[in-house]
């Protein structure tokens, strides 16, 4: 199947007064129509900037300086201006982190999302003005003949999300690109906006990049996991692969330090010790080698490539965690009995 | 006597025993928009209502003259200028015998025309100016801040000059452009500096990322936000306008005689000092109030509209 978007060793580069900031260096990925693909990653890890590549949004003085970004087969890079401002929204939207500044002010909420859909041409006047309230009601919004009649200021933060999703999906786009779309948010209203996600995905078959750093979102919506770490990408498979068995020790490192129900009583959860790395000045060989638990000579001097680990799953590592004995031992050091004690001393 | 309290009711007083404090939970409280906030602000200004009332009255008065004045502009010798003020002319009459409440009058309309339409020019010309460099930035930038900063170094009585000569014809629309020329500048500063800052804002962003054309996000995407702030510069271009015109007049650059501008009634007044007091005096006490009349109003929108500007 030929797939939606296809990136290929993309590179976005800011050009600083300290020389050049590698935000995205060489990333390849690609999302199929209707599939959901979550990119994860720390902050400054690359993946907001690939977002807004893919948009060709990236602001000064960042320059996309190598690469292609191929959408349903026509090249994003080689638009002009024109082109350009009929494929964002159209064939390719985006809603942002911040509800609460993404959307005007002064403007009311229906009239902003009729506003979108007369950036194009795909519905006439009064079909755009006719739409607002099905979309609204479509991203669950009550009574939403009412509610396009008021002001951002009247809506609370998720339902905020919602207006942006409504948005986003008023022009029918092939693919919605989601930048950290919970992270403002309550974690009972991420719930909601996730499952809103999901749905719109499964009703309209719209392909969903999913922008974050929280892996159970990732879990919770994606069927692809791409996994960048300064500004490359480090493992990329299919969601249950990477869950069952992460390959790279970061994304292992992730996962080991966000808490599971089924853990065992006393062990430990991971750091990630460090800071991701300067991007003017990156290390030598991996990048992840000095946060990397595992990390041997070869790390420290060569980069590996990303190498196919399973079915449509590769990492980018000279070790791979299959090859590590027992990766958990120092995580499970400290004596159950010693932890109890300890709780009750504190109750006391 | 020993009260028990709780968490709950600290401080206030009780309410008695057997009286619930009444709270309607079917409505929430009022929702406000940015404009209904601000009006609220305003209203408390008492300055500011005053000056609005003033203003009002002055506006009053210079459309009824346009229909009627109590006495013909060309009517003279209705009288002495060394007359009291009588029933007949309350404010007495001029070295001519003419009225001098007809001419004020008149004046009040040559003022707030002058004052209200280099507001409106002045404002049109700083906006386009301001949005372009703010939101292209680059060359257009350097283009339009370059222009701005070389209309600073121009002194504003020079250009004045120079346009009255060159048209040779003192007119209302001569003062109005003369006066738009040198001071739109202001306003394009105040409008890039927003721009600046309203481009980076998200919704700006989320707006280019839908596919919305450029002059589309100016017009309905920056330009509303920075409403605020432009409506009180404007609205402090108004007395800027009216006293440059009265400036001019009184130097005699201004409109022709016998056109009742109020700065060539205190010009014409000087003349005659040594009979009367009154020409130069009730002109000038006119222009003194409506300039403070339209300077409260602006002190009160602008700490109705642009809070974090308030001193």
């Amino acid at each position: 199947m030929a797939s939606l978007l296809e990136v290929k060793g993309l590179k976005t580069q800011f050009f600083v007064r300290g020389g050049r900031v590698r935000a995205v260096d060489g990333i390849d990925f690609r999302v199929n129509r209707g599939e959901t693909v979550g990119i994860v990653g720390e902050s400054g890890s690359g993946k907001s900037m690939t977002a807004l590549s893919i948009l060709r949004l990236v602001p000064e003085p960042g320059k996309i300086v190598e690469g292609s970004i191929t959408f349903d087969g026509r090249d994003v890079l080689a638009f002009n201006d024109d082109e350009l401002r009929k494929f964002r929204g159209n064939d390719v939207a985006m809603i942002f982190q911040d509800p609460m500044s993404s959307l005007n002010p002064v403007l009311k909420v229906g009239f902003q999302i009729e506003e979108a859909m007369k950036a194009h041409d795909r519905f006439t006047k009064e079909q755009a003005k006719e739409r607002v309230p099905g979309l609204l009601s479509r991203v669950r919004i009550p009574d939403p003949k009412r509610r396009a009649d008021e002001f951002p200021h009247q809506f609370s933060g998720g339902m905020r999300q919602r207006v942006m999703i409504a948005m986003g999906l008023s022009n029918e786009p092939g693919l919605l690109i989601a930048d950290e779309p919970t992270t403002a948010l309550d974690v009972t209203v991420q719930a909601q906006i996730l499952e809103q996600l999901r749905d719109l995905n499964r009703e309209l078959g719209t392909a969903i990049v999913l922008i974050t750093h929280n892996m159970a979102v990732v879990a919770s919506i994606c069927t692809w996991v791409v996994v960048m770490y300064a500004g490359r990408v480090v493992e990329q498979g299919p969601t249950e692969a990477i869950f069952a068995a992460p390959q790279h020790p970061y994304t292992w490192s992730l996962l080991r330090s966000i808490p599971r129900i089924d853990e065992k009583l006393g062990s430990k959860l991971l750091t990630i010790k460090g800071l991701p790395p300067d991007l003017t000045n990156l290390p030598p060989g991996c990048k992840f080698h000095p946060r990397c638990l595992f990390a041997v000579d070869r790390c420290l001097t060569e980069e590996p490539e990303l190498v196919t680990v399973g079915p449509g799953h590769e990492s980018r590592c000279w070790v791979q965690m299959k090859n590590v004995k027992d990766p958990d031992a120092d995580l499970r050091e400290t004596p159950l009995v010693a932890d109890e004690e300890a709780a009750d001393a504190a109750a006391v | 006597m020993s009260t028990i309290t709780t968490g709950l009711n600290m401080g206030g007083p009780m309410a008695p025993p057997g009286t619930p404090e009444e709270v309607d939970y079917s409505v929430a409280p009022e929702q406000v928009s940015l404009w209904q906030d601000a009006w609220r602000r305003f209203r408390r200004n008492k300055l500011s209502m005053a000056g609005i009332v003033v203003f009002g009255l002055i506006a009053l008065i210079a459309i009824v003259s346009i229909f009627w004045t109590p006495y013909s502009l060309f009517q003279q010798g209705l009288g002495d200028i060394t007359d009291p003020f009588s029933r007949a002319h309350p404010f007495g009459l001029d070295a001519s015998g003419r009225d001098e409440l007809s001419f004020l009058m008149r004046g009040a309309q040559v003022a707030l025309e002058v004052g209200l339409l280099t507001a409106v020019t002045t404002s049109v010309v700083g906006i386009a100016a301001g949005l372009l460099a703010g939101f292209f930035r680059g060359w257009v930038d350097t283009l339009i801040s370059g222009i701005t900063y070389i209309g600073y170094g121009i002194p504003n009585l020079l250009i004045a000059f120079l346009i009255l000569f060159i048209t040779n014809r003192p007119s209302i629309v001569n003062v109005i452009v003369a006066l738009s020329v040198t001071s739109w500048m202001d306003m394009a500063r105040l409008v890039r500096g927003q721009t600046l800052a309203l481009r980076e804002r998200e919704f700006v962003e989320a707006a280019r990322a839908t596919g919305t054309k450029d002059f589309k996000i100016m017009t309905r995407h920056v330009l509303p936000n920075a409403l605020g702030p432009i409506i009180v510069q404007a609205t402090f271009l108004i007395p800027q306008a009216i006293l440059f015109e009265a400036f001019l007049s009184y130097l005699g650059f201004g409109l022709p005689n016998p056109d009742p501008s109020w700065g060539a009634m205190v010009s014409s007044g000087l003349g005659d000092r040594f009979l009367a007091y009154h020409t130069i005096m009730v002109p000038a006490l006119a222009l003194l109030i409506t300039l403070m009349a339209i300077n409260f109003i602006g002190d009160g929108l602008r700490d109705a509209l642009d809070p974090r500007q308030a001193k």
